[in-house]
């Protein structure tokens, strides 16, 4: 018995009515909130929005940056053509010479300057440097070969060459072309005849 | 429905057996075999080089970068139906044991190219092995003239061996670039020349004395040296005594380095200049301090300035290889790329398959190979001699080789 408790609730075991909820107390800020709640949910939203998107911009796929141009002397070709006949304003100790200059590929190639390694010799070209030359256009170079000094020019050099200062927009660098047997031999002979009088 | 399962799997699996076996089968008529790993045909590529003693450096960069080659053919499944392995023998820088792997790699019958030797003594041991069993032969660094050109290189030019091609710019070229370069720009009048007595080191060491000659610079000493001893303190003393202001040596790099070393202590404090040979990690090792300033002339352009040899460098090192690529890693991947490009032309000249006589028609087909390779544009002139033609001068600095000067030679 002592295990039940009271059929019907007696005296004072009466559930009260539960008081009202306390109304929710409003901040000093809550009656401007209840007049913008439509302005700020939109600012939210439109919050949510911009951080989703900048998420997506940032983690978009990325196409690779462009590849660097090439190195100028990877892409220029300078040749030997042949030799011309001199005028009066070059001889007796000077000789023309023609030689091709073609940048194969990339951006515009400046040919910056044009020498050659020997101390009794200065060259000239024509056009004059620095000159531009543009991919897959060959431009044909007049070089004027003038003898200062006859004892300091080999007669015979095997190998040849001349330094071109090359320029594009990856690089400027000084770069040796070796023409090959055919400018050895012209040289060779133009140099011969050069000194040949020579009485210094 | 179990039954029919049944019926399908077995199907299934007998239809894959059956392809399984139609790309495996062999392929008896035109060298090369069967590779029930991969299915299709098995091509492998020789690989000769220096893989221990002094050389190893340079001769162990050449195998892995024929091995990357291979490598790239099979995971870009570059020639269809084929899988490119290597077979790396080792020929200590010795010309006999080289002219034994050369009929060791002819007598596999599915080796259809062969990328080396590093010595152009080696290479000259090799030649007619090669060419008898119309066996295509590229290599990545012999530099002497007369394996593509002859004996009589400088008067009448004749090709010896129509199986042997290079990838590498021969010494007609190098020396007297050197030479150029000593007199013109390094501003040295007087030569001590010193060379090895090998066909590599004598030929550079001729070719770089006639143009330095021609020049106007004089030769005011001569020696040999025996590239069994490290011992050169003799020589050391006739240089010091001599007045030369620059010593030239035709030779490699395992000698190069203690003769500088042992040049500048016995007093002479003048630069040591040579070639390809010299132009490796090691020489500077060996030559400790009193290296700097020693130049080299080596093949090709600095690595850096060739767009086509970024991927090459960043792929070699991605691969994990222990030793650098050093100075004919580019040639070399070049060399083993090349007889890649002759296998796919063969290929796909013949229907897919390999024809009966599939080395004759790779010799052939190497003639007329044309690519963008690491080095540049690869392709072979009449002589097998490689058409782009580029040096570069290096100078020691701070332990390092640096960039001095490029040339192309254009005639």
């Amino acid at each position: 018995m002592s295990r039940v408790g009271p059929v019907e609730p007696g005296e004072g075991t009466h559930v009260r009515d539960a008081p009202p909820a306390p109304r929710p107390r409003r901040g000093p800020r809550a009656p401007y909130l209840g007049r913008h709640r439509r302005a700020v949910t939109g600012a939210l939203l439109a919050v949510a929005v911009l951080a989703g998107g900048g998420s997506l911009y940032l983690t978009r796929p990325r196409s690779e940056p462009p590849p660097a141009p090439p190195y100028p002397s990877q892409v220029t070709a300078v040749a030997y053509l042949y030799p011309q006949a001199a005028d009066v304003n070059t001889a007796p100790r000077g000789f023309t010479f023609a030689v091709g200059v073609t940048a194969e590929f990339g951006p515009p190639v400046t040919v910056v300057a044009i020498s050659q390694p020997y101390a009794g010799l200065s060259v000239t070209s024509s056009p004059r440097t620095p000159f531009r030359t543009k991919p897959g256009s060959p431009r044909k170079i007049t070089l004027t070969l003038r003898v200062t000094e006859c004892g300091k020019v080999p007669r015979n050099a095997g190998l040849p060459f001349l330094d071109v200062t090359l320029r594009n927009t990856r690089a400027m660098e000084t770069h040796s072309f070796i023409l090959g047997p055919s400018y050895a031999r012209d040289l060779s002979r133009a140099l011969q005849v050069a000194c040949s009088n020579d009485s210094r | 429905m179990r039954q029919r399962s049944l019926i399908a799997i077995t199907a299934a699996l007998a239809a894959g057996a059956l392809t399984l076996t139609a790309c495996g089968s062999r392929d008896d008529d035109g060298g090369g075999s069967s590779d029930s790993g991969n299915g299709g045909t098995t091509v492998v590529i020789g690989v000769d080089a220096p893989l221990t003693g002094d050389l190893s450096a340079l001769g162990l960069g050449i195998k892995n970068s024929v091995d990357l080659a291979a490598k790239t053919a099979n995971k870009d499944k570059y020639v269809e139906g084929v899988t490119f392995k290597i077979e790396a023998l080792d020929d200590q820088g010795q010309a006999s044991v080289g002219q034994q792997n050369a009929t060791k790699l002819v007598a596999n019958d599915d080796v259809l190219g062969v990328v080396g030797p590093l010595n152009s003594s080696v290479g000259e041991s090799m030649q007619k092995v090669f060419d008898t069993a119309k066996l295509v032969e590229v290599s990545p660094a012999n530099t002497n003239p007369a394996l593509t050109q002859g004996v009589k290189w400088q008067t009448e030019k004749v090709r010896p061996y129509k199986s042997y091609f290079r990838t590498a710019t021969t010494d007609a070229i190098q020396g007297p670039f050197a030479a150029q370069y000593v007199f013109n720009d390094a501003k040295k009048k007087k030569v001590f020349v010193i060379d090895d007595k090998k066909t590599y080191g004598a030929g550079l060491a001729a070719t770089f004395t006639e143009e330095f000659k021609k020049l106007g610079g004089e030769v005011v000493g001569t020696e040999h040296i025996n590239p069994e001893s490290k011992d050169f303190n003799a020589v050391a003393t006739k240089v010091k005594n001599s007045g030369a202001d620059v010593v030239y040596y035709g030779g490699e790099y395992p000698q190069a380095g203690p003769l500088s070393k042992q040049i500048k202590e016995a007093g002479a404090k003048i630069p040591l200049v040579g070639g390809d040979g010299i132009y490796s990690a090691d020489f500077i090792k060996l030559s400790g301090a009193a290296g700097t300033g020693d130049l080299a002339t080596s093949v090709g352009a600095p690595v850096e300035e060739l767009p086509s040899a970024k991927e090459f460098v960043a792929n070699y090192k991605a691969a994990g290889y222990k030793e650098a690529f050093e100075a004919y890693g580019g040639y070399s991947y070049d060399s083993a790329w090349a007889i890649i490009e002759a296998v796919k032309k063969v290929v796909e000249d013949n229907d897919g398959k390999l024809p009966d006589d599939a080395r004759a028609k790779v010799v052939e087909a190497m003639q007329n190979v044309s690519f963008d390779g690491v080095t540049g544009k690869v392709s072979f002139d009449e002589f097998g001699d490689a058409t782009n033609k580029q040096l570069t001068v290096y100078s020691v600095k701070d332990g390092n080789w640096a960039t001095v000067k490029s040339g192309t030679f254009t005639g």
